[in-house]
């Protein structure tokens, strides 16, 4: 499949060439939003043409019947493991978003008919394993979430990828956080050596009182996207924390929309940006405060330190605002490691490797902390090191 | 000088476009207390970065041996490692680095830089605990980020710490006093006077003499405008503190 042959079609045209003729909605509004291009807003600072432009393999999505084991496996697409008793199954995405920014969305959900929908069941703590085992191909999923009211659950994240190459995965949440409920997604990626780029759309519907704490850790090198919308409703609250920590001419990031619609909303947004080599990150977030959410509170900073002269940051906070009664603010910094930092740990005779180490780690550290399970924290600090090695060979 | 562990022969250095040193001459005995006095720019302080490799200073001349091998060309970490330390005037705050991560690190630098075997992170906090008792520090500050909202007098005890855990050769202390109330400037000088066993040299930067009635020196160097133009005894204090430097000829 080549995805660049859906340029400048039109509804029956998406609907013909995806084979997706019951829905029409979906072939409308990807239709009206088109395909993606260095010119879409957002996907400015991403090379996406390049992606889309490759002939890759689609593969068939067969369900199994999956194995019992501590963890959610995804492997290409297809659920392969799940913890006992845990209720994940394939359904048609009921709730899908009919507003969302990104034509990719769309795209992911015209090309899944069927998504992955997991039911997170109480106070659970659950990992899911997105594993890639095809090159040359077009991986595409989506995952439908759901928690339950009144409980705090937490999904790790990790992507695993075997040696292929010349891959592209196209996958994303349509997460439901119910009313008075916390979900806190932690989401690590190590990529590197180019096995695989990686779009991914998500959708985050946040009910009244209920709480959405979402953690990326995106390390390494390579090309990956990921977008995101959150809709917050009455008292709703959404703390996103991103670090982006890239070295070689990766280019990856974070383009995200954070929408007040209830009154009293908060939200929190942080990006820590550490960039290696002739890498781009990326970090272009919108909060906007609808008429509806008086009383709302946001909060958006982005701060980034570049290593090398060649490394750039695009950073671009905003807001769009509709109403007079609210607290808002929003930043963002860039700069290097303080000399003077440095020279202090060298002259307790600590190496000049070591101590770019131990600053680049204390930049990103409050939000690596802020991973309670210390399983998961050494996974992303080994990472974290990994790609600090991989700059100093 | 006899048993001499530092030399510095003709030194000259400068900062951005400005030369400070102009030919300083100056020799550390080995076991020995050397305060440096002298008036404000008289280069004090680069001095000091000289010895210990900063960033800062560009050595247009001269050379500086220690323990008969020029370090003129060395790293920092290189001249630390070798036993060179300087308790800073302004020691910068650290967030993110945890100050017992940080004391460790450089331990085990040195204790690796030695051919020892390195301290695991309860062997470390064993050797520790006395030290934090006679610095009269809590314990919580060896657990928060280095430096990062300690007072001026937390600041200096924590470089007072760090001395005594990596046993240095030469011990620059650089205004050590500044900043301090009586209670920390005693417990400071305590620590100090802990680390003289005889074998360590110390090089005593300072404004004040008020320091040297806490740690007794040797000797006493005036520098000025780029030179030592004066050495002589602890008398010299007196003499300094009555006359002030202008009465100090060139010798």
């Amino acid at each position: 499949m080549n995805l660049l042959e859906l340029k400048h079609k039109n509804r029956q045209e998406v609907a013909d060439f995806l084979g997706a003729k019951e829905r029409d909605m979906l072939s409308e509004r990807f239709a009206t939003l088109g395909l993606p291009n260095k010119k879409s807003e957002e996907y400015r600072y991403f090379d996406v043409e390049k992606l889309l432009e490759k002939e890759y393999k689609t593969l068939n999505y067969i369900p199994k019947t999956p194995e019992v084991s501590d963890k959610i496996v995804i492997v290409d697409g297809v659920v392969t493991a799940v913890p006992k008793g845990m209720r994940v199954y394939y359904e048609a995405c009921e709730q899908i978003d009919m507003n969302h920014f990104d034509p990719l969305y769309y795209l992911g959900h015209l090309l899944c008919p069927q998504t992955i929908k997991i039911e997170l069941d109480g106070d659970v703590e659950v990992e899911i394993e997105h594993r890639y085992t095809q090159s040359d191909s077009l991986i595409n999923y989506r995952i439908v979430l759901y928690n339950q009211a009144n409980r705090h659950a937490t999904v790790y994240e990790n992507f695993i990828c075997e040696d292929i190459e010349n891959t592209l995965v196209l996958y994303g949440y349509d997460m439901h956080i119910a009313q008075d409920s916390t979900l806190r997604v932690v989401k690590m990626q190590y990529m590197q050596d180019n096995h695989y780029a990686m779009i991914a759309s998500h959708k985050v519907n946040v009910a009244k009182n209920a709480n959405a704490i979402l953690k990326s850790f995106d390390l390494g090198g390579d090309q990956a996207l990921q977008l995101l919308k959150v809709e917050l409703l009455e008292h709703a609250h959404v703390d996103a924390g991103h670090l982006l920590y890239l070295n070689a001419d990766s280019k990856r990031g974070t383009v995200s929309q954070i929408v007040h619609v209830g009154e009293h909303s908060t939200s929190k947004q942080e990006a820590k940006n550490i960039l290696d080599g002739e890498a781009r990150g990326i970090f272009d977030a919108l909060i906007r405060v609808e008429h509806s959410a008086k009383y709302t509170k946001a909060e958006q900073n982005s701060k980034s330190i570049l290593l090398h002269d060649k490394a750039y940051m695009a950073s671009k906070p905003q807001l769009e605002i509709y109403i007079d009664e609210l607290e808002a603010s929003h930043g963002a910094t860039t700069g290097q490691l303080d000399p003077k930092q440095l020279f202090y740990l060298q002259s307790r005779g600590i190496s000049y490797v070591e101590a770019r180490k131990m600053l680049v780690i204390a930049f990103a550290n409050t939000l690596i902390e802020e991973v309670k399970d210390t399983r998961q924290q050494e996974r992303i600090k080994s990472a974290f090191e990994a790609v600090f090695y991989k700059s100093h060979e | 000088m006899s048993n001499t562990v530092m030399k510095i022969e003709n030194l000259q250095a400068k900062i951005g476009d400005k030369q400070i040193l102009k030919g300083l001459n100056l020799e550390l005995e080995a076991g020995k207390v050397h305060a440096i006095m002298g008036p404000n720019g008289a280069g004090k302080s680069t001095l000091s970065k000289a010895l210990v490799g900063h960033y800062d200073i560009e050595v247009l001349g001269g050379d500086i041996t220690y323990k008969g091998k020029s370090i003129v060309e060395m790293e920092p970490e290189e001249r630390a490692l070798e036993g060179i330390f300087l308790s800073f005037q302004h020691p910068v705050e650290i967030p993110g680095v945890n100050n017992a991560y940080f004391l460790r690190t450089a331990l085990n630098a040195k204790r690796k830089h030695e051919g020892k075997e390195e301290l695991n992170a309860a062997e470390f906090l064993r050797e520790m605990k006395k030290h934090l008792e006679m610095l009269g520090m809590k314990s919580d500050m060896i657990s928060r980020s280095l430096n990062e909202g300690f007072s001026g007098g937390e600041k200096k005890r924590n470089e007072i710490l760090q001395m005594l855990i990596l046993e240095p050769e030469v011990i620059i202390l650089d205004e050590i006093d500044s900043g301090l109330d009586i209670d920390a400037l005693r417990a400071v000088s305590e620590g100090i006077n802990k680390m003289k066993d005889g074998k360590r040299t110390f090089l005593v930067i300072t404004h004040y003499s008020r320091i040297l009635d806490y740690i007794e020196p040797d000797y006493i160097h005036v520098l000025k405008d780029g030179k030592v133009i004066k050495t002589a005894g602890p008398e010299l204090v007196a003499q300094l503190e009555e006359h002030g430097y202008d009465a100090i000829e060139e010798e």
